[in-house]
This record gives C-alpha cells, structure tokens and sequence, in this order.
C-alpha cells in the first residue's frame, strides 16, 4: 500500500518541503549579485535587517488589512449568497454558473480589467463619480484608497468560492430542525440566529481559514492592478519578496521576507482559528 | 422570500458578477477616440481594429492559450496518475497513520504556495528545466495533489467494500479491479478533479512567471500580464481588452460547460477536508 502513496508523498514533501528547508538555510546566508549569487554565512544579517527593516512591517499591515478586510468582506457577502441560492427556485442552475465565472477565470486577466475600469478619467467608474461630484476620484494614484479598489477586485473574485462552500454547509442542515424550531414558536430571523449559523460555522471556519492563508499571499492581483504602488500603498509581501529576488536580485534577503511572512501567517492562523474555537463554545452553550 | 426581492436579488448577482467582464467586451469593441468618453456618444463608437491588432501581434495569443492548454493537460494526467494510487492506499492505512496523512495533505493545501517561487526558480535555474511545459506541470501536480488526493479518497470511501471484494474473488489484480470496478464508479469525482486541476494550472501566474522566459512558451496569464506591464499610462487600452475577452473566452467555455463538476469538486474538497 505504501508503495502507490509514495510517489505522490515525495512529489509533495519536495516540492513544498525542499523549498522551505533551502529557505531557512539560504536566510542566514548573503547571497545576492554583489556576490554573484554565491552563498555566504553572514551571522544573520539578514533577519537582523529584516526586523529593522520599516517597508516590511508596513507590508506586513497592509497585506492583513487587505487580507482581513477582504476575507471579511467576502464572508457576508458569501453567507448572503449562499442563503439566497439554498432556496429552491427556478434558473438556479444558471445563476450558480454564472456566479463562480469571476472565480474560474485567470487572476491577470481580470485584474488587467479592473484597472481600465477604475481608471481615471477614463473609466466608468470615475466618470460616474465626476459626475456626480464634479471631482476626480483617482482610485488607483491616490494613495490612500487604492487599497480599497484592490479588495473590490479580490472580493469579486473570490466571494463565489466562500459561497459554494457555505451553500454546501447549509445543505447538510436537515429541515425538520426548522420545523421543529417553529412548532415551539421560533421566528424565521431567531432560526437563522440559533439553528443556521451555528451549523455552518465549521464551512465558515475551513474557508475563512484558507483564504486568509490566500489572500496574505496575494501577488497576481496586485502585481497587475497596480504594481504595489502608488508610493507602495498596495505592495503585499509576497510582492516585495519577488521584487527582492527578481529586480534586486538578493536572493537571501527575499528568503527572509518568505520565512519571516510564513511565520506571521501561521500565528495569524492560529489565532483567527483559537478565536473561531472560543465563539463556537460559546455559542453552542 | 418575495417573487421581487428575489428578482432584485437575483439581478444584483448578476450584475455584480457580469459588469466587469461586459465592461471588457464593451471596451473591446471601442475606438480609441471612443474610449475617452466612454458613456457618452461620439461618432465612430465601435470598431473590430483591437482584435485584428491582437491576432495580428506575433506571436499570436492562440500560441499563449496553447502553451496554458497544454500545461493543464500535463499537469492534469500527472495528477489523475499519482492521486489515484495514493487515494487508494490513503483509505487502506491504519486509521492513525490516515488522519496524520490527510491532516499534513490538508495543511500544504492551505499554504500560500506564492511563497516556493524562488526556490523553484533556483531549481530551474541550475538545473536548465526552465521554460519547459512539461517540467513545469511536477510543481504544478504537486501543488493540486492534496485537493486532488482528498476529493477521490472520499469518493473511494463511498464506493461499498464488498464490490471490490468480489472482484477480488473472482481473481482480479489490483490493476484489474481499478480499471473494471472502481475507476467507473469514480467517474464524477475524477472529472471534478480534473477540471479543478486544469482550472488551476490555466490561471497559475507567480511560478509560471519566474519559470518562463521566452516568449513563445509563455502561458495565457504571463503574456497577459506583460501585456498589463509594457506601457502602463497608455490610453489606448482596446486591445488590452480584446486581448482579455480573447484569452477569458476558452476558461468561459469550460466553467459554463462543467459548472456542475467544479460546484461538486469544490464543495467535496472542502466537506472532506
């Protein structure tokens, strides 16, 4: 038996664990063009400079805020969905396709899309807002909100998958708890409160779980909607990561901001997880 | 709920899912002098100039929607190939052994794998596998075989014991029992599984981006983003937009197409693990 599992254990381990185990090896070494990519030990230089260095720790925040906003975002607008689409109706079929497009097609493509549509002055969105105000909304060279077109643009994308996930969740709620529930006199909005949710909180907990895990890695979107910018309001670590070993070509460095983004995240996880637990006791007493 | 809430709701979905993408068929269609009043009227509105200016680039973007096709066959079958035997033996494991196993397949599915580009890309680099298709669908398969591993051994696990047991009566191998008995009754988690997998490796970007590097093997969201990077402030963007509509259309197909494939594999993969 071990034997057919194999293969596609070692495929895995290598191809995640290899560039882990290299990752922590590389990041106590200098290794970058100044010394033609040669590896040397340097005392841990590199996670010194990272703990100092200000551009990673405003990267660190603006990846959570855009993770965290946008994760919540998604999530009501997800549970909305879901329980419209759990309802029988006719064409259901259809609206559910046409729902998971935004998911299905490439993250470039639309997010090449999105920035022609919040293009000032030329897209709608802009002239819709000079219309009405008179001013220009500059929503991608402002750097204050372009933040902000960046989750719209992601909770487009994503909001049908949380949604498939929770729809599948409220389909394993059997009806005669409702019914039940409404014999004793419970109202429609008091079900939702104490049978619904409770239900679905292990398909909230799983998706919720995986896609801030996504969305702290976001990179596609950003690198194409507004290459981190403007004055680097929108750069996300895994943006600065490649930066760092792409166009500075100081291949130990980008391990640290790898590592030391990998360790963030998990004790972000941990902690959005352990939150999860203490609210699902609570609820269930 | 209402017949008209549920139409306003129904049309807000809609909306909400259609704008963007009617937005770049609408722009793709669009003069340039058109494009700077873009709700208003100007004569000379439409036009078919950005999709000759797309089909006419060299190379052309069926060679990008090629290369991404190719790609995801690559890495579907090198999936399909090792998922099938590992989900087997996963339901056969002792019960520990098997919760240790999925919870560490559960784990790697959750990591944001943008993170393994660099590493990859060191790979690629020393040992001359860069801008190779096939070479690039092994990180690829790795990266889809948790989701893949844990959608078929679920459906394994649903298939009763005893069928195969009589298969294994009758004398059959395991080979044998695969092929006759249990690949058949696996039908729709495999297609689920593969069109997750293509979906997947079609839309990858950050490892594609660092492991190719010539022109004529780029995948459909590398070019596009190149595309996307080359002149950033130029107003005329009707072909960037008919490049978009283009290179959407063969994703658009397969989502409409397997819709309900894609629903079950992704609910499946989320309820299992």
């Amino acid at each position: 038996m071990i034997v057919l599992i194999l293969p596609a254990l070692i495929l895995i381990g290598f191809i995640f664990g290899y560039p882990i185990l290299r990752y922590i090896w590389i990041s106590f070494h200098t290794s970058s063009v100044a010394n033609g990519l040669i590896p040397q030990f340097n005392h841990g230089i590199n996670w010194s400079r990272l703990i100092n260095d200000a551009r990673f720790w405003q990267d660190v925040l603006q990846t959570s805020r855009f993770a965290f906003v946008s994760v919540s975002l998604e999530l009501v607008l997800a549970i909305a969905i879901a329980l419209f689409l759990n309802q029988p109706f006719k064409g259901k079929g259809i609206i559910r396709a046409v729902s998971i497009l935004p998911w299905a097609l490439p993250t470039t493509i639309m997010a090449l899309g999105w920035r022609w549509i919040f293009n000032s002055p030329y897209g709608p969105i802009d002239r819709i807002y000079n219309n009405l105000t008179g001013e220009s909304l500059n929503l991608l060279s402002n750097p204050k909100i372009t933040w902000i077109a960046t989750v719209i643009a992601d909770t487009w994308k994503t909001t049908p998958f949380i949604a498939l996930i929770i729809l599948a969740g409220l389909q394993t709620i059997p009806k005669d708890l409702y019914e039940a529930f409404e014999l004793e006199g419970g109202t429609q909005f008091k079900a939702l409160y104490k049978i619904t949710l409770p239900m679905i909180i292990p398909y909230i907990l799983i998706s919720v779980v995986f896609r801030l895990a996504q969305a702290f890695g976001v990179f596609d979107l950003i690198q194409v909607m507004t290459s981190g910018g403007p004055a680097g309001s929108t750069e996300s670590l895994g943006l600065y990561a490649y930066l760092n070993a792409m166009r500075f070509l100081d291949f130990g460095y980008s391990s640290t901001i790898m590592l030391g983004s990998f360790v963030l995240l998990i004790m972000g996880c941990l902690t959005v997880y352990c939150i999860f637990k203490m609210t699902k006791i609570s609820i269930q007493k | 709920m209402k017949n008209s809430t549920r139409k306003i709701f129904i049309s807000i979905i809609l909306f909400w899912s259609l704008s963007p993408l009617i937005w770049q068929i609408y722009t793709s269609f669009s003069t340039p002098a058109s494009l700077t009043e873009p709700i208003g009227t100007t004569l000379n509105r439409w036009t078919l100039d950005n999709y000759i200016q797309v089909l006419s680039a060299n190379p052309s973007i069926f060679r990008y929607i090629t290369n991404s096709t190719l790609l995801g066959v690559y890495t579907t079958l090198t999936t399909l190939l090792l998922a099938v035997p590992a989900s087997y033996a996963l339901i056969k494991l002792r019960k520990e052994l098997r919760s240790l196993t999925r919870s560490i397949l559960l784990l790697t599915a959750l990591f944001p794998y943008v993170l393994l580009f660099l590493a990859l890309l060191e790979l690629a680099k020393s040992y001359n596998l860069a801008n190779n298709l096939f070479l690039l669908s092994l990180p690829y398969s790795a990266l889809s075989m948790p989701l893949a591993i844990l959608i078929l051994s679920s459906s394994l696990n649903d298939i009763p014991i005893e069928l195969e047991e009589a298969a294994k009566m009758e004398g059959l191998n395991l080979l044998q029992r695969l092929r006759v008995v249990l690949l058949p009754l696996m039908k729709p988690a495999l297609s689920s599984t593969s069109i997750l997998v293509f979906i997947f490796s079609w839309n990858e970007y950050p490892i594609a981006l660092t492991w190719l590097s010539k022109t004529e093997q780029l995948t459909l969201p590398v070019a596009i983003a190149r595309l996307a990077g080359s002149s950033v402030y130029s107003v005329p963007y009707g072909a960037y937009a008919a490049a978009t509509v283009i290179g959407a259309i063969p994703l658009l197909m397969v989502t409409l197409v397997f819709q309900k494939q894609i629903v079950n594999g992704l609910t499946q993969g989320a309820l299992k693990g």
